[in-house]
C-alpha cells in the first residue's frame, strides 16, 4: 500500500533547476535510501515531500502525519530543547506529555538553550521534533551526520519501528553503506534527476 | 489564532530573555527623542544678524527731547537675534557663507533724518536665501517693530509739544527756526477783552472747541500710533518639553523604532533559525506568521509606550505642570499605541520578509526609522511632497492619534480618521509582507 506518492514534482529557484520532474512513492513498511552527490537535489525533494516547500510543478499525496528532519538544524536557539518540543507539540496539537516523553527518550538537556547545545544534541532535538506527531512517514535528511554511534543506532531503530508499524521512511544520506541492512531499496538522485 | 498566539508567546519569551536588547530598544529611541528635542531647541536659537553702520551712529541720539543710548537701545530691541557689528564687505561675505542670516544696514543720513522727524528714515535688510529666510525676515521685522515702538514715544512727545504750544502758546523751534505763538489760551484772553459782537462770540466758540479737542490729542496720537495694543497676560504655561506635541512625538518615535526593528528582526529571525520550512508545513502559514510579528510589535509598543507615557505623567504630576496628566485618556492611548505599533510592525514585517537575514533586516529597519520620523516632522506647508509620503506611513498618523487621544477636547473625529488610516496602512503592509515572505530554501 502506497503511503506517500509524488508525481512529476519539480522545483526551480529562479533560473536554476534544483529538481527535474520526478515520481516517488513510498509503500507501507519500507525504508528507502536516497543517495546522490552534494547539490543533487536530495534536500529539495525531501522538503517537497514534507510539505515544507511548494513544488514548481507536480503533486504530492501524503498522510496527515509526516515527520521531517531537515539537513540543517531547524529549531529556536533561544528556547530550550524542551520548550522547542512543547512549542511544536502545541502547533501540531500534540499533548505536551509527548514532548516531555521525547525529551527524556533522547536525553536532551532540559534547561539548556538549544543554541548552547552541541551539534549532535541539536540534531537529536530535530529528530525528536520530527517524531512529535508519531508520524506515518518519516523523511530524514542526513539525520546522523553529527551523531555518535549509539545515537545513530537509536535513530535507525526508530526508523525501523516506524516502518514496522506500517509507515514508511525515506533517508537521504551519503553513508548508505551503514544503511545496507536497514533499507529495502535505494534511489539515486544526480543533478536533479532520479537515475 | 492559536498558531499566532503560540508564535507571539514564543517571541515575547525570547525577547524577555535578552534584556540587553530590550534595554537598547527602549533607550535608543528615548536618546534620539532627546537629541531631536535639542535640535528643535537649536531651531529656536537666536540667528546671527550683522549690523552694518554706514552712518556712523553716535553713542547717543536725541529724538524729540528723548536721549537714546544707541548700544543699550540696540541691545534691548534685539533680544531675538544676535547682532554683530560688521563692515559692509565682511557682512556680504558672511551672508554668502551662511555665517550670518541677515544684514541690517544703517545707511548714511539715517540719524539726521530721524532727528528731523519730518519723514521716516530707512534701514536696509538683506536676508539669506533658503528655508529659514521667512523666519529670519520675521525676526528682523520684529526687531524694527520694537525699535519703532521705542521711537514712537519720542515722536509723540515731540508732536505733543507742538500741540501744547498751540494750546498754551510760547517759544518753539522747527527745522532750526525759532518762533513764538500766542496759543489758544492767549487768543481766548484777547477775545475776552474785545467787544462781544456776534463775530467775536463765534471765534470764542471756535477757540473753546479747539481747546477741548486739542486736550484729547495725546490719547489720539497714542491710539493712532498703535491702534491695537497687545498685552501679555500673566499665565503659567506648561514648558515646551512637557507639551502635548513633544509627548506625542516622543511616543511616536519610541514605538516607531521598537516596532520596525522588532518586527523586521523577528520575521527575518525565523529564516535564520531555519524554521520557516517546519512552520510552512501547515503549522503556521506565512500570513499567520506575519500576523504574529504584527501582534508582537503591537504588544511591545503598548507596554513600552505606556511606560514612556507614565514617565511623562510622573514628571507632570511631580512638577505640578498646568493642565495635569489626562489619566482618564490612558486606556484610549493604550489602544492607539497598540494600533500604531501593529501598523508599524507590518512595515517592519515587510522589511523582515524582504531581507535575507535578521542582521540585514535589523540594520535596514534602523536606517528606515529616521527618514520615516523626519518625513512626519516636516510641516506640509514647507515641503508638500514630504506630507504625501508621510501620509503613506504610520508614524505621522500615530503622532496625530496620540495628540488627539491625550489632549483634544473632542478627540473622536481625529481618533476615527487616524484609526482608519492606521488600520488601512497596517492591512496593506501586512499583505505586502505576506506576499514577500520567501519560501523555505533547503
Amino acid at each position: 500500500m502506497t503511503v506517500l506518492a509524488a508525481r512529476g514534482v519539480a522545483r526551480s529557484f529562479g533560473s536554476r533547476v534544483a529538481l527535474e520532474p520526478t515520481d516517488v512513492s513510498l509503500a507501507a513498511g519500507e525504508v528507502v535510501a536516497l543517495v546522490g552527490p552534494n547539490g543533487a537535489g536530495k534536500s529539495t525533494l525531501l522538503a517537497i515531500l514534507a510539505g515544507a516547500l511548494e513544488p514548481s510543478e507536480g503533486t504530492v499525496e501524503r498522510p496527515d502525519r509526516v515527520g521531517w528532519v531537515p539537513q540543517r538544524a531547524a529549531h529556536y536557539g533561544r528556547l530550550t530543547a524542551l520548550e522547542n518540543l512543547r512549542l511544536f507539540a502545541a502547533l501540531e496539537r500534540v499533548p505536551p506529555a509527548r514532548a516531555d516523553e521525547l525529551a527524556r527518550e533522547f536525553e536532551l538537556p532540559a534547561e539548556t538553550r538549544a543554541s548552547s547545545l552541541s551539534v549532535g544534541n541539536r540534531q537529536r532535538l530535530d529528530v525528536a521534533l520530527a517524531l512529535l506527531s508519531s508520524p506515518h512517514v518519516l523523511l530524514l535528511d542526513e539525520p546522523t551526520s553529527s551523531l555518535d554511534p549509539a545515537q545513530r543506532e537509536r535513530v535507525w531503530r526508530i526508523a525501523r519501528s516506524v516502518a514496522e508499524d506500517g509507515g514508511a521512511v525515506l533517508v537521504a544520506t551519503h553513508h548508505w553503506e551503514e544503511l545496507a541492512d536497514l533499507t529495502d531499496r535505494t534511489l539515486e538522485l544526480v543533478e536533479g534527476r532520479l537515475t | 489564532m492559536r498558531a499566532v498566539s503560540l508564535i507571539l508567546r514564543k517571541d515575547v519569551r525570547t525577547l524577555l530573555r535578552t534584556p540587553a536588547l530590550l534595554l537598547v530598544l527602549l533607550a535608543y529611541p528615548v536618546m534620539i527623542a532627546a537629541l531631536l528635542g535639542l535640535v528643535a531647541g537649536y531651531a529656536n536659537a537666536k540667528p546671527r544678524v550683522a549690523l552694518v553702520d554706514e552712518d556712523g551712529l553716535p553713542a547717543h541720539i536725541v529724538v524729540g527731547h528723548h536721549d537714546f543710548n544707541v548700544e543699550a537701545t540696540i541691545k534691548e530691541v534685539s533680544r531675538n537675534v544676535t547682532l554683530v557689528h560688521l563692515d559692509p564687505d565682511e557682512a556680504r561675505r558672511e551672508l554668502a557663507d551662511g555665517k550670518i542670516v541677515a544684514v541690517l544696514t544703517v545707511p548714511p543720513g539715517f540719524v539726521a533724518t530721524l532727528q528731523q522727524m519730518t519723514k521716516s528714515p530707512t534701514l536696509e535688510v538683506s536676508v539669506t536665501r533658503g528655508g529659514t529666510s521667512g523666519r529670519v525676515r520675521q525676526q528682523v521685522q520684529a526687531l524694527v517693530y520694537t525699535l519703532n515702538q521705542k521711537l514712537q514715544r519720542a515722536y509723540i512727545d515731540a508732536n505733543l509739544q507742538y500741540v501744547q504750544l498751540l494750546l498754551h502758546g510760547g517759544d518753539g523751534k522747527f527745522l532750526g527756526e525759532s518762533f513764538n505763538v500766542i496759543g489758544l489760551d492767549g487768543t481766548k484772553k484777547v477775545l475776552d477783552t474785545l467787544p462781544q459782537t456776534d463775530r467775536v462770540k463765534r471765534i470764542q466758540r471756535f477757540v473753546h472747541d479747539a481747546r477741548l479737542a486739542l486736550a484729547q490729542t495725546g490719547d489720539a496720537l497714542h491710539a493712532t500710533a498703535a491702534p491695537i495694543q497687545l498685552v501679555e497676560l500673566p499665565q503659567r504655561g506648561r514648558t515646551a518639553s512637557l507639551s502635548a506635541q513633544v509627548q506625542s512625538y516622543a511616543l511616536g518615535l519610541t514605538i516607531t523604532f521598537l516596532s520596525l526593528v522588532l518586527a523586521a528582526g523577528a520575521l527575518a529571525g525565523e529564516r535564520d533559525e531555519n524554521v520557516l520550512g517546519r512552520l510552512a508545513r501547515g503549522l503556521v502559514p506565512p500570513g499567520r506568521l506575519v500576523a504574529a510579528k504584527v501582534a508582537l510589535a503591537g504588544v511591545v509598543a503598548t507596554v513600552l509606550g505606556l511606560g514612556v507615557a507614565f514617565a511623562f505623567a510622573a514628571v507632570i504630576v511631580i512638577g505640578d505642570a498646568p493642565g495635569g496628566e489626562p489619566w482618564g485618556r490612558l486606556p484610549l492611548l493604550a489602544a492607539g499605541l497598540a494600533l500604531t505599533g501593529a501598523a508599524l510592525g507590518a512595515v517592519g514585517s515587510l522589511v523582515g520578509a524582504l531581507a535575507r537575514e535578521a542582521r540585514t533586516a535589523s540594520l535596514v529597519a534602523v536606517l528606515l526609522v529616521l527618514p520615516i520620523v523626519f518625513l512626519g516632522l516636516i510641516p506640509p506647508e514647507v515641503f508638500a511632497a514630504a506630507g504625501w509620503v508621510s501620509d503613506g506611513l504610520p508614524f505621522a498618523h500615530g503622532v496625530r492619534l496620540f495628540s488627539a487621544t491625550l489632549y483634544d477636547l473632542h478627540p473622536w473625529g481625529a481618533v476615527a480618521r487616524e484609526t482608519a488610516w492606521l488600520v488601512g496602512l497596517g492591512a496593506l503592509f501586512s499583505l505586502l509582507a505576506r506576499s514577500a515572505v520567501r519560501p523555505f530554501r533547503p
